[in-house]
């Protein structure tokens, strides 16, 4: 598990974890009692189509990618393109336990396949997210979600999606930051993830991480405790 | 005709165009359309798109601009601001300006957006909208105006778009108008 941290826009930064091998499937339920507990808000089902499309070759100043997600949940699907930058580089960005990288997003009506394709994007890829996420105030405005990640066997059908990695789901932290605030937000996000540690261990992309030799007995703690254990 | 003035609007309409690397001419043809941008003045958190040719058009947050400025791989190409003043004439709206591009008093032409305020059904609404336009050109033409008023009403369903009426809508005809002004500005030349 990693961590990440995103830039919004011009101004807010998002601060993003990914779980780099994932959480086994065994250990997703104690994950949920315990963040439960921790954010004391109720989860929010997710399941979520991702495309990722990119530029035709020639197409623009520079090669370029973006992201349509159609949130399956809601009872009228609903669209939003995301656009995720480059990573912050530099001594700085090497101090801080976390990878800075700026994201845009925009809520769009239903039709915006048919025009990033109209304007010369192909389809790269498509995943379905199929989990669950908590959204709570610690610090800075955290969301946590867990999912599996599954592709899709014929072309945009999410009904026949299976798991990229079976018995594997990724562990996501975010919270939106600001270039003046996110130190701040850097710290009460890896604080946050200490009490993921029984579970999960968190680490940058491109930095390995490792099994959490406690998980299968803060698993099994929590299921016989339903979330009354402290950790 | 007894009409109140509420005060100003703008809405702007972008030309964006795209950026082709190394004179890629297959490229350049098949991406050869109007593709447009416009922000409305009721709409202040929304943004559009249109591709007439493609009868399409998109609603997205303003955001979206943003992402397309880091795409890199569309530019805006001209922008023209649709800006006047407003006007209620009882269960009207009429929204008077002229049209000129953005930095510049160039006039391209006069626009007249009409709304109906008690009705949103573009079937129910039809027969009076044709009455007040007939009766704003018959007002018209007793000033001897250079010029005349020209509505088209554009094949919504064509868009996508139901008989409800919404901004699509209006987006919709916003690019209509701007064919229509092109194609105005090509005769007279």
């Amino acid at each position: 598990m990693h961590l990440g941290l995103r830039r919004l826009g011009s101004t807010p930064l998002t601060l993003k974890s990914f779980l780099t091998y994932g959480i086994f499937l065994q250990h997703v339920e104690a994950l949920e009692i315990l963040l439960q507990g921790l954010c004391g808000v109720q989860r929010e089902r997710l399941r979520t189509h991702e495309l990722c499309l990119k530029s035709a070759p020639n197409l623009g100043a520079v090669a370029s990618e973006v992201r349509l997600l159609c949130d399956l949940e809601q009872t009228e699907p609903t669209w939003t393109v995301r656009h995720v930058g480059g990573a912050m580089r530099g001594a700085g960005a090497e101090q801080i336990s976390v990878l800075v990288r700026t994201m845009v997003e925009s809520k769009v009506s239903k039709n915006v396949l048919r025009l990033f394709y109209a304007l010369g994007y192909k389809l790269d890829h498509e995943l379905l997210r199929v989990g669950f996420a908590f959204h709570f105030q610690r610090g800075a405005q955290i969301t946590v979600t867990v999912s599996s990640v599954n592709k899709m066997l014929k072309l945009h059908s999410t009904d026949e999606a299976v798991p990229v990695t079976p018995g594997i789901q990724l562990v996501e932290v975010t919270a939106p930051a600001s270039p003046e605030n996110y130190t701040e937000v850097v710290a009460a996000v890896s604080s946050f993830c200490e009490y993921l540690a029984p579970l999960l261990h968190l680490s940058k992309p491109g930095i390995s991480t490792r099994v959490v030799p406690t998980a299968a007995a803060a698993t099994a703690s929590l299921m016989l405790d339903g979330g009354g254990t402290t950790l | 005709m007894n009409g109140v003035k509420e005060g100003r609007w703008k809405s702007t309409l972008t030309f964006y165009r795209p950026v082709i690397r190394a004179q890629d001419q297959a490229l350049t043809s098949e991406l050869r359309r109007d593709f447009l941008g416009l922000s409305m003045h009721d709409q202040p958190n929304k943004y559009y798109f249109i591709i007439r040719a493609q009868r399409l058009v998109i609603e997205a947050d303003l955001s979206i601009q943003t992402i397309m400025e880091k795409l890199q791989s569309y530019k805006m190409r001209v922008a023209l601001n649709f800006e006047g003043i407003q006007y209620r004439l009882g269960d009207f709206l009429l929204r008077v300006g002229k049209v000129a591009p953005i930095n510049s008093e160039s006039l391209r032409g006069i626009v007249l957006e009409v709304e109906y305020l008690p009705i949103s059904s573009l079937e129910k609404g039809r027969q009076i909208m044709a009455e007040f336009l007939e009766i704003w050109q018959e007002a018209v033409s007793k000033r001897s105006l250079p010029g005349h008023f020209k509505h088209t009403e554009p094949n919504f369903a064509e868009y996508g778009l139901s008989d409800h009426y919404s901004s699509q809508h209006t987006a919709v005809q916003y690019a209509i108008v701007m064919a229509q002004l092109i194609a105005s500005a090509q005769l007279r030349s």
